[in-house]
């Protein structure tokens, strides 16, 4: 524990917008293995017991606007976990406010335009941003992108395959959560609530793939959702194309205890797949296989995950060291997301899907997220 | 006392369904047949139905067709009646021993799944080069032969890579399949049932060795790992075909085989 006034210097100061579930269960805990490179210093929630609760646990200030927080001189790099529609404005201000780096939570932004304005703005200040896609930190990743060759130029099969359980079950066992708010029971046979859920699946859980799936797809840009449907009580079926490149996106959040999450990318003479250790409790990278006829490469697992190797990514271009990802690579990722999120929830709209299940129950709100 | 039973495969027939080394390795049950075969292997490329009439016509007690393509096979059936004939369709992967119909504890696992399930994914992996329509109708027949009831099939995307088919199963629940074709992997077919606490997984694999099927279900209860066996679909079904002609007993291969037929039509519409 460490406060603000003995923050020793060598360390680089973390700011916390937003002090919910994933900044309990996820970053500090992650903040917590690191700390010979980062300490939290402020953290800030607009419930202020909320904001006190969870600074008091690893001795930072705390307050309730964002303003403070960037006032915080403590603070070299800001955290951005708040609801989505906030963090454009908040990556925005961080950056004017002269921080060293931002990181934000995926998505950081809701629309090309905000991202736009984000790029504008990292741009002329030039406070590296990164976003909280972890599977594009995690080390299986990273091994396997050094190792795969040529693969990227002859995959034409990508697939992304999540089987979780509710998110409450992972945050539990990576820490003890306060100002949970309560879940929303809602009618998954309503259209519009159909399209939320369609919506916020691939915007709060594909969308940690599709940075991935963005590596192997060079025709982006043209992507069509061809088909969507929700899969109960909260998950989806997306098959889209892009160029000559097949993307299945299968994901089940129901009640299971043996949690899955594979990434795959195929071509005709090699194969790419990797199982990704689960969100929230620290449980090592994924591992990655390149396979051709007769040959398999494993690579990993390595002792951390992707959201170690976000802050480790910080600390490094706090501290004036390394490259951060371009900001066309973020825009571009966003842009790729977006498109399938109004595409996907629009063959809802248009009735041209299957439905899910007539008789399956309420769903929790929570259950679209999964940080 | 097993009863040898003579084979008769020409060279389509033997490459098609690995005849030789198939026969070989059921020496009591199977020989070579000098002339008048008691079973005839046929190849599974177009026109197999009126080759299997014809092994019928000129006395065969059983006919064993490797990788049949789409074709009606209403007259062969009735062939196959008339003449108290067994057909037997050998299947890459629908004939794997693990999803015998005997087998109650795979089907077991599958149909309490089913009756859970909040999706169905399978995919298909073979050669590239293999025709899609063929594939599916193999991947079909891994559903037939699991008793799977899909409906409202229709194809979503199809090229020389493979294709993916969505469908659904009773209560709504969506259907996936899908088809990769590379030389990267191993050609498997899985078949995974996602249920609302756990799954179950079934993975078949290339008859071209003894590899053992796979097959696992996650309950609350736990995950179990089911025993399968180290024998091809080739030879699972030169064993059912031989224990059908001892008995006398009809094969009920070609009925599910209009089943995926009727899939297949469903395509079209």
């Amino acid at each position: 524990m460490s406060s603000q006034a003995d923050g020793s210097p060598a360390l680089v100061g973390v700011g916390i917008l937003g002090a919910g579930p994933v900044t309990q269960a996820i970053h500090l805990p992650s903040l917590a293995r690191l700390g010979h490179l980062l300490e939290v210093r402020h953290i800030m929630d607009v419930d202020p017991l909320v904001a006190e609760a969870v600074a008091s646990r690893v001795g930072a200030n705390f307050s309730t606007s964002m303003e403070e927080l960037l006032a915080d001189p403590a603070v070299d790099v800001v955290a951005i976990c708040s609801p989505h529609q906030f963090h454009a404005a908040q990556v925005i201000a961080s950056c004017r406010a002269g921080k060293k780096a931002v990181l934000c939570e995926k998505p950081f932004a809701m629309s090309g335009e905000e991202a736009a304005g984000i790029s504008a703005v990292s741009a002329e200040t030039g406070v590296p941003i990164i976003v909280g896609a972890m599977h594009t930190f995690d080390p299986g990743w990273l091994g396997a992108e050094e190792a795969w060759g040529d693969l990227p130029g002859q995959v034409h099969t990508v697939r992304s395959s999540i089987v979780l359980p509710p998110n409450p079950r992972f945050e539990d066992f990576a820490t003890e959560i306060v100002g949970r708010v309560p879940m929303q029971a809602r009618d998954i046979t309503d259209p519009e609530v159909m399209k939320a859920m369609m919506t916020g699946g691939v915007m709060g859980l594909a969308i940690h793939d599709l940075p991935l799936v963005r590596r192997f797809t060079p025709d982006f840009a043209a992507v069509e959702v061809l088909h969507a449907e929700i899969v109960a009580p909260f998950g989806y079926v997306i098959s889209l194309r892009a160029g000559n490149v097949a993307i299945e996106l299968r994901a089940a959040m129901n009640g299971t205890w043996e949690p899955s999450w594979e990434f795959e990318a195929i071509g005709d003479d090699a194969a790419l797949k990797i199982d990704f250790t689960p969100s929230y409790v620290h449980a090592g990278s994924a591992t990655a296989r390149i396979r051709t006829a007769g040959k398999t490469t494993v690579l990993g697992p390595f002792g951390h995950n992707g959201y170690e190797g976000e802050w480790r990514k910080l600390a490094e271009l706090a501290s004036g060291r390394g490259t951060p990802p371009s900001a066309e690579t973020l825009l571009h990722d966003l842009e790729f997301a977006l498109a399938i999120a109004q595409a996907a929830a629009g063959r809802i709209e248009k009735g041209s899907i299957e439905t899910g299940r007539n008789d399956s129950g309420p769903v929790n709100e929570e259950q679209e997220i999964s940080a | 006392m097993n009863t040898q039973l003579s084979v008769a495969a020409d060279p389509q027939a033997d490459t098609a369904g690995a005849v030789s080394a198939v026969i070989a390795s059921l020496p009591v049950s199977f020989g070579p047949a000098a002339e008048a075969p008691d079973v005839v292997a046929v190849s599974g490329h177009a026109g197999w139905t009126t080759r299997a009439v014809d092994a019928i016509l000129n006395g065969a007690k059983g006919v064993v067709v490797s990788s049949p393509l789409a074709e009606d096979a209403a007259g062969l059936s009735a062939a196959a009646g008339a003449a108290e004939a067994v057909v037997v369709l050998d299947r890459r992967w629908a004939g794997n021993v693990a999803l015998d119909s005997a087998n109650d504890k795979v089907h077991g696992v599958i149909g309490a799944a089913l009756g859970d399930a909040v999706l169905l994914d399978s995919v298909a992996i073979a050669a590239p080069g293999t025709d899609p329509l063929h594939l599916l109708a193999d991947q079909f027949a891994v559903l037939v032969q699991c008793e799977i009831e899909v409906r409202n099939v229709r194809m979503v995307q199809c090229n020389g890579n493979g294709y993916t088919v969505a469908g659904v199963i009773a209560g709504g629940v969506p259907v996936a399949l899908q088809a990769i074709l590379t030389s990267a992997l191993p050609a498997t077919a899985s078949l995974t049932i996602l249920t609302s606490a756990g799954r179950a997984d079934v993975v078949l694999p290339d008859p071209a060795a003894a590899w053992p099927a796979e097959v696992h279900a996650v309950t609350t209860e736990g995950a179990t790992m089911l025993p399968t066996l180290y024998e091809s679909s080739h030879r699972t079904t030169w064993s059912r075909a031989h224990a059908h002609i001892a008995a006398r007993t009809a094969a009920d291969d070609l009925a599910r085989f209009t089943t995926v037929l009727s899939l297949l039509s469903q395509l079209n519409r």
